[in-house]
């Protein structure tokens, strides 16, 4: 029971035509993606929907003019930079929340508040910095440049620092009673019961990079280098008023996120009340 | 989450011999990439905003802060903060208005909330170029699906006998006054969900008993949500509000993509973080857009220490009436 003694429901109407309304253009993007530029027109004044006839002529050429635009390089780079920049993130922030949580050393509240601090600030006060930065490191168009940057954040060492601050510490005494060191405790403890947490931040890290958009494109330079959002604007700026090629291109750099989120929803949406990422 | 009382928090456990360097050794993988690639950048952008400095240029004098004073006499900076501010006074009170009602009747609803939910979030996981592209089209004066449907709501209700003038398509993108409009519902169907999410875990948090005591009390449903859940959820309302600011006072992309790249009709569509790129990245004088950078967060710094200091304002008072009605 919450604000209302029983359920509601009426309250489904108003839900229904919400929910319509938010999936309505990304079904709008799926029919243009499938339509021929003749339906594109004509369909719209009868505001058809269902593409008549069906054709995948966008997708294929789309995939067809790889010199100009390398559809197949972009979405290779996508994924080898968000599952590299998951691997790295989950890595070093893992082993950081267990110093901050589970460690007694003089530094470390001072150094944890330099961390969470850091959080309020915006991204853009970074990016000149950060691009002489990379110039110097010779990392400028590699993929360090996009990966690296990846996990420097503060957010993931706070997030599974506050799920690691969870677990009872008579566990971690009972390990260390067995002869357990830091190491130990981590890996047989720790990191067994954060799983929940853990594949969170995974599945965090990877959307994040994979949507990245301002690092991509100023970190980067060269057709071969870039990743799947910058290629849309690349594609945009050739193909401005051909809205097939342009939304079959849309549905392609957002179907895996698309079903990566379908698949993982409830580790997602339970994930961020569970990681005490709400108003606590 | 309030990171104040998050960060004193000290959590307990027994003290061993050998934490003291194996404290700092866990910690270094991640302060390693942090002081290259956040902490250092903090430092070395406000170093920078301090010179004179363009990227092909050899020498890059220091010239104190005339950077800042620059930026202030500068008119299209102020256009770039104008159009910032009126973005973030349309998205934060209109988002957060639908992602709390959305999580209302998340609550209050038994069946098909994974449904609600999947629909509610999709757009959050989609990247910010797939929607600006999908939304473009959409927003297409002639052709798009936005005008379509509102002329042909127009046309139906005509039909009806309503005496309603002849639809007029909205220029969604090409009048420079229904740009931020038009930018701010495309950034309120995309990230509506985020703090959907938020407000939900938040609404569940609040206990039973509370809700139990005033239905004793007979307090209707607009007099539970008023007295306990909205009083209750304060907290997790301020979070909400402190990173819809933080974020939309960043908005880049949307406009980046929109106007491929440029600033939209009449510059309508610049913000003062578009306004940093094109100083930083076209013009190359990046001591210029350092500085711009800089005042960003110097103005983002200073609301949210004053929403911070509501919040501890509001929880001071929850408490006293919590103790009064007590």
């Amino acid at each position: 029971m919450k604000i209302f003694r029983r359920t509601q429901w009426w309250l489904h109407l108003p839900m229904i035509v919400m929910a319509l309304l938010f999936l309505a253009p990304l079904g709008w993007m799926l029919s243009t993606a499938f339509k021929s530029p003749d339906d594109i027109i004509k369909g719209l004044g009868a505001l058809r929907w269902w593409p008549n006839p069906v054709t995948t002529e966008n997708f294929t050429g789309v995939l067809s003019k790889i010199e100009e635009f390398p559809v197949w390089q972009w979405t290779g780079n996508s994924v080898f930079i968000s599952l590299a920049a998951t691997a790295l993130v989950l890595t070093v922030d893992s082993l950081a929340a267990f110093a901050y949580s589970r460690l007694q050393w003089r530094a470390r509240d001072r150094v944890f508040s330099i961390l969470v601090a850091t959080m309020l600030v915006p991204g853009q006060v970074l990016l000149i910095p950060s691009y002489l930065l990379i110039r110097n490191l010779g990392l400028f168009d590699t993929y360090g440049a996009l990966i690296f940057p990846a996990g420097a954040g503060a957010f993931g060492v706070f997030l599974l620092r506050q799920f690691f601050m969870t677990i009872p510490v008579e566990l971690e005494e009972a390990a260390r009673l067995d002869g357990c060191g830091p190491m130990g405790v981590f890996r047989n403890v720790i990191l067994p019961l954060s799983k929940p947490a853990l594949a969170t931040l995974g599945i965090f890290t990877f959307m994040g990079t994979w949507n990245a958009f301002e690092g991509p494109l100023i970190f980067t330079d060269s057709l071969s280098m870039r990743t799947l959002p910058i290629g849309i604007t690349i594609f945009q700026g050739r193909y401005n008023t051909e809205y097939g090629p342009m939304l079959a291109a849309a549905t392609l750099a957002a179907i895996p996120v698309v079903i990566a989120f379908i698949l993982f929803q409830k580790q997602i949406i339970k994930g961020i009340s569970l990681t005490g990422l709400a108003g606590r | 989450m309030n990171t104040s009382t998050v960060s004193q928090a000290k959590p307990k456990a027994a003290r061993w011999r050998g934490d003291e360097a194996s404290g700092w050794l866990f910690a270094l993988p991640h302060l390693i990439l942090f002081a290259t690639f956040v902490l250092g950048p903090v430092v070395y952008g406000f170093y920078i905003s301090l010179h004179r400095w363009h990227v092909l240029s050899n020498s890059h004098p220091l010239v104190g802060f005339s950077n800042y004073s620059a930026a202030l006499s500068d008119d299209i900076f102020w256009i770039a903060l104008r159009n910032t501010i009126y973005f973030v006074l349309l998205v934060v009170p209109l988002g957060n208005l639908v992602s709390l009602s959305l999580a209302l009747g998340l609550s209050s609803i038994k069946r098909f909330k994974t449904f609600y939910t999947v629909a509610f979030y999709l757009p959050v996981v989609i990247s910010i170029a797939v929607v600006a592209v999908l939304w473009r089209w959409l927003y297409n004066t002639e052709i798009g699906l936005l005008n379509m449907y509102l002329s042909a709501t127009v046309n139906g209700l005509r039909g009806l006998g309503l005496p309603l003038a002849a639809y007029q398509p909205i220029p969604w993108l090409s009048n420079p006054s229904w740009v931020m409009p038009s930018i701010a519902l495309m950034s309120v169907w995309w990230g509506a969900g985020g703090n959907m999410v938020l407000y939900l875990a938040g609404l569940n948090n609040i206990p039973d008993d509370y809700y139990e005591a005033a239905l004793i009390d007979g307090a209707n449903p607009w007099q539970r949500f008023r007295n306990v859940t909205w009083p209750l959820l304060k907290p997790t309302t301020l979070f909400c509000l402190v990173f819809s600011v933080l974020g939309a006072f960043q908005i880049f992309g949307q406009t980046y993509v929109l106007f491929a790249p440029g600033s939209g009709p009449a510059r309508s569509g610049l913000t003062l973080a578009l306004y940093m790129y094109q100083q930083g990245f076209s013009q190359y004088e990046i001591g210029y857009g350092a500085a711009i950078a800089y005042l960003l967060f110097a103005i983002v710094l200073i609301l949210t220490v004053i929403q911070f200091q509501l919040l501890a304002g509001s929880e001071r008072a929850a408490r006293r009436t919590a103790k009064a009605k007590a």
